[in-house]
Order: C-alpha cells, then structure tokens, then sequence
C-alpha cells in the first residue's frame, strides 16, 4: 500500500522558493532576508529587511500582485536614523520590521541596532514609502515586537523578547499611548527538550482568530555549530491575551531545504510576517538561512489543528 | 553598624540598605538573604543615623498576590527609598527565575506597604526614582542588562514607562569599566541632581564593586553635567574585602543633613556600614573630574 504523502512541514513552500534573494535587488547589497507582508487592495506589499554591503540592515520594498513574484523598488524607502534619538539607537541599523493594520494606517515595529544593544522602535506609514518615527519603546536588549492589530480591553498591546537571567522568552506588554508601556508580563517560555529549548520571540503579528489570537513564532535550538531556528505557533485568549489557550508541541516549519540550510546563517527559517487569504489560506513570509526571502503557505484551520493538537 | 550577630533570627547575609528618615528618625531598609537563599528587605531602626535596631519581620517578603507572586519569587532587594507627595516610594528589584525587575511600592508610615507595579522589563535591576517630578513626568534611573549602563525612563502615571535613553556608559580601562548603576536616589542641588553610582571592575578573582558619583542636568537629567572619574569609597578595610562577595561596597542610599552626607553601604555582601562626606566634596570630586596625572 502506498502511503498518503505528508509534505515535509504543515507549511508548504512555493515551489519558486526563494521569493528574493540578492539577484533580484536593484542595488548591490550583502543579503536580502526577514520581510512583513501587508496586503493594499489587491497588490501585495513586502516591506524588507536588506543587509547592506557595509554590514547594517535598512528596509526596501517589493510589490507583488500574487503574493509569489515580487518586483523590488529601485530606491530603499527607510535608511537608519542620523540625528536625534532615533540617530542615536539606530547607529548599527534598522532590522526585522513587523507591519501591523490599526487605527486606518500601518504601524510597523522594528529593531533599532546600536552599541547600546538592540531595541523596539515604532513608526507609522500610510503607503510605505513615507514613515513616521513615533518612539523607541523598550529597554535595551529587547527585540522580536509586534503589536496587535486592535486595541484589547482599551489598551494597545504588543508582543516582545527580552532576557531575563539568559533565557529569551515571548512576554506581553500594554500601553494607552503607544509611547509609555508596562504591566509587563511573561507568556511563553523555551521548553526544556523541546525544539524551542534555547530561545524563543514573537515572528507574525498575532492573527485573530475564532480559536484565539494566533501568534506565529520562532523557536531556537542550541546544536554544537550554532542554533537552528523553527516556526511555531501559539494561540492566546482573545479577552485576555496574557493568558495561553494552545501552544504547539511540534514545529510548523523547519529548515530543509538548500535556501534554508546554505547561508550567512545556516538553519533559519524566521517569519515577520503573514497574509491571510479570504479563503483560509495563510501566506507565510520568511527569511532563510538570513539570506533569502522565501513564502510557505498552510491553511488557516490546519495551523489551528496543529496548535492545539499537537 | 549591622552583621548577623546583630540580627535575632538566622540568615545567610546581609547586603545592602537603602533608607529613609521619618520624623527625626533613621530607618534602614535591609536586604537579608535567608538562609533559604531568598531575599528580604527588614526595616532598622535608629534615633541618631549610627546605632540601629533590626526589626524581627521582614518590611518586604517575596509578595503572595497577583503578579508579584510570580516575579518575586525568589526575593526582594536593594531598595531605593525617595520622598515624594507626602509618601515615601520604594523601587526594589524583584528576583524570579524569569529574571531581574524593578517593582515599585509606597508606604506613608513603613508599616504597611502597598505595592504599585512591576514596572521594568526583565533584567533592569539598580532602579531609583527621582524624588519630584521634571517637566510633568516621574522620572526614573536604571541599569538594563544589556550594555550594563545607567538609563533613564519617564512616566505619567508610575506604571507605564517609556522615553528611555542611555545616561552613563562604563568607560573602558577606568575603575568603571564593565558595569554601572544607579546606587543612591538623585539629590537635588543648585549644579544638578547628585547621585552615588557603584561602578564594576573584572578582575581574575571576581569582580571589583566601588562608588563613583555623577551630576545630571536640573532640567534634562538625560545629560551629565559631571562625573568622577576617581572612586569615592573603595573596598579597604577588611569587612569590606571578607565575606561571601568579597571586594564590594554598594550603596542604595544617603541622608543629606545640612550639607553632611551619611552614606549607608553594604561590604561584602555581609554588613551594613555607613560613610560620612560633604555634598559640596562630592560635587567638587565630579565637577573637578580629577585626574591622577
């Protein structure tokens, strides 16, 4: 008897996979990888973390009017800060950004990189190609934010991955002003043993569901030559999301493939972002291998199934 | 002034103290490590600043209720205590196994506290508030973990927090050179907002704790007007140089009476002791920034 084939991961890759890598940039640059998605209309919009040849990351921007085959823009559209706070905090460069739809515009959450140590910073855009800076809004030493695409109990609320005592874990945080936050709280934690022993941060703005909000995260492994990073999934109270209804027991995507496996930093499969279909069907973007950008897709009822079932 | 001899229950060690002075009297705010290895902070008290008396209960136990419980799991410690609206705020750091944070409580009379929030991400340790609003917001120093250097925040309301930048950075090769924090709370004076700093040398050994002090400007406390760049309390004697963390003096606070300063510090992890100088020396040490050559 034949037996029924799987697939690989509960995603599946594009079969064009990888989306973009450094031919397709318009300009010279090290790697093109981490990219959120949002879609305007019909016309996909990807806003991407490139790695300049001197060593610091500013974002670019590809269009698409599938979601697969993306045309990157000549001219990158946000560069790091060079006065002011912003120029302070964002000296070493500007990575991972995670667009968010609110309020009638797009809020996108970023890492500002400096000899300070990375940080959360906010802007706002209504066509990606003009931002406003609005704050940085951590501490030193956190990354891996993304806010929730409504406000929850009259309050915003974000996702992020600060250290505590070495461990990087998800926690939760709340602000009235999208400036000052706090009633900080942590969610979700590596598991000993686990594929996410070693560390793990927020990827895809949380998705709000019938079964709760799903947030898409990555999950670390330390092997002897380095981490291996995995996707995985998580859902949380849509009343109160502090609290953990599902947590996945078993990745959704794992490096595989040769665009995974080969690169500047081998066995990363890293999401920052997600469409989600009218259909269910779930684009998922990613970095591989900090890169390439690559796109798998599930849907949106079997990423469920698997959270809560394991 | 205080070692375990004078405690009437048993502990492991005793770290440090802020303090606060009531009416006319001193009260020190001890962290004591039980023999558990959790901390505690226990009140002492005193009439004349030298002579102290610890209390038989801890002020401050690893808290039972709501998010406390999580994330003082493991104790409470270092205390900051400021005076401010006719209360008195203490910013602690709460120890759990998710990391360091600084919660803060108040209390009118140090008999019954109340706490306010947990209200830094993990890992900030070294918290003080300033001890009046600047330009309409709380203000706050603290000393994140990554980096190891003195930030400030502010806030509108004590319990969300934002606006954070770097103050002080460790400076290499210095005395300073792999950590600082916030020791005392800020003192107002007519050159800025004085504070006592602990500043961290690696050695091959451990490391090296000593007291610094800095000037920030009375209007924008993000910017530092003076700075030593000398220590102004080194470990010498040798209660300073024996016991569980040997080398390490570390203060959370001073009384500043006429322009005399008494400066409560804990020695090597194992008593609590108190030095004297004089706000104008002090201010001198940083607005001088002496140099050996």
């Amino acid at each position: 008897m034949r037996r029924r084939k799987l697939g690989r991961d509960v995603f599946h890759r594009w079969e064009g996979n990888p989306v973009l890598t450094l031919e397709d940039i318009p300009f010279r640059c090290n790697t093109v990888f981490n990219g959120t998605p949002v879609k305007l209309g019909r016309e996909y919009l990807l806003l991407l973390r490139v790695e300049g040849q001197q060593g610091y990351s500013f974002f670019a921007l590809a269009k698409s009017w599938d979601g697969f085959h993306f045309e990157v823009e000549e001219i990158p559209v946000l560069f790091p800060a060079r006065e002011g706070v912003f120029g302070v905090y964002e000296q070493e460069g500007i990575e991972d950004p995670r667009a968010t739809s609110l309020d009638g515009c797009y809020y996108v959450m970023y890492t500002a990189y400096s000899k300070y140590g990375p940080r959360i910073a906010l802007a706002k855009t209504e066509d990606f190609h003009t931002f406003e800076r609005i704050a940085l809004i951590s501490e030193p030493g956190n990354k891996d934010g993304v806010l929730f695409p409504e406000k929850i109990g009259g309050r915003y609320v974000r996702l992020d991955r600060p250290i505590g005592l070495g461990v990087g874990s998800i926690w939760i945080s709340y602000s009235d002003d999208l400036y000052a936050w706090g009633d900080s709280k942590v969610l979700l934690s590596p598991r000993e043993g686990y594929w996410d022993s070693y560390r793990v941060g927020a990827s895809v703005p949380p998705i709000k569901t019938g079964w709760g909000w799903l947030e898409i995260y990555h999950g670390v492994q330390m092997t002897s030559s380095g981490p291996v990073y995995r996707v995985g999934t998580a859902l949380l109270d849509l009343e109160d999301p502090s609290k953990v209804v599902a947590r996945c027991k078993v990745p959704l995507l794992s490096p595989r493939e040769d665009y995974e496996r080969i690169g500047d930093v081998p066995n990363v499969v890293f999401a920052c972002g997600a469409i989600v279909e009218p259909d269910g069907e779930v684009k998922m973007y990613y970095g591989a291998a900090d890169t390439c950008l690559c796109v798998a897709t599930a849907k949106l009822e079997d990423i469920i199934m698997y959270t809560v079932s394991g | 002034m205080i070692t375990i001899e004078d405690l009437s229950f048993r502990c492991s060690d005793i770290r440090n103290a802020g303090v606060a002075k009531v009416g006319g009297d001193y009260l020190l705010l001890v962290t004591i490590q039980g023999l558990e290895g959790y901390y505690y902070i226990y009140p002492a008290f005193s009439d004349d600043g030298y002579h102290f008396e610890v209390g038989e209960e801890p002020l401050m136990a690893p808290s039972e209720e709501g998010p406390f419980r999580v994330y003082e799991e493991l104790g409470v410690m270092d205390p900051r205590v400021v005076q401010m609206d006719g209360r008195y705020y203490i910013c602690y750091n709460a120890l759990s196994v998710h990391g360091f944070r600084l919660g803060l409580a108040e209390t009118e009379d140090f008999r019954k506290v109340r706490r306010i929030g947990l209200i830094s991400e993990p890992d900030t340790k070294a918290g003080t508030l300033f001890p009046e609003k600047v330009k309409g917001k709380y203000v706050r120093l603290e000393r994140p973990r990554e980096g190891n250097s003195i930030w400030i925040s502010y806030s509108e309301d004590l319990k969300y927090w934002g606006w954070s930048e770097v103050v002080m950075t460790p400076r290499a090769g210095f005395w300073d050179s792999d950590r600082i924090g916030a020791s005392t709370p800020p003192f107002k004076t007519e050159h800025g907002w004085l504070f006592v700093y602990y500043g961290v040398r690696k050695t091959s050994a451990g490391p090296l704790y000593r007291l610094g002090a800095a000037i920030l400007d009375l209007e924008d406390p993000s910017k530092v007007v003076g700075r030593t760049n000398v220590p102004i309390l080194s470990p010498r004697e040798e209660y300073e140089r024996i016991g569980d963390v040997p080398n390490i003096v570390f203060s959370c606070g001073m009384v500043v009476e006429d322009g005399q300063v008494k400066l409560y510090y804990g020695a090597a992890n194992s008593c609590i002791c108190v030095g004297t100088t004089e706000v104008e020396e002090i201010i001198k040490a940083c607005k001088e920034s002496i140099r050996e050559f």
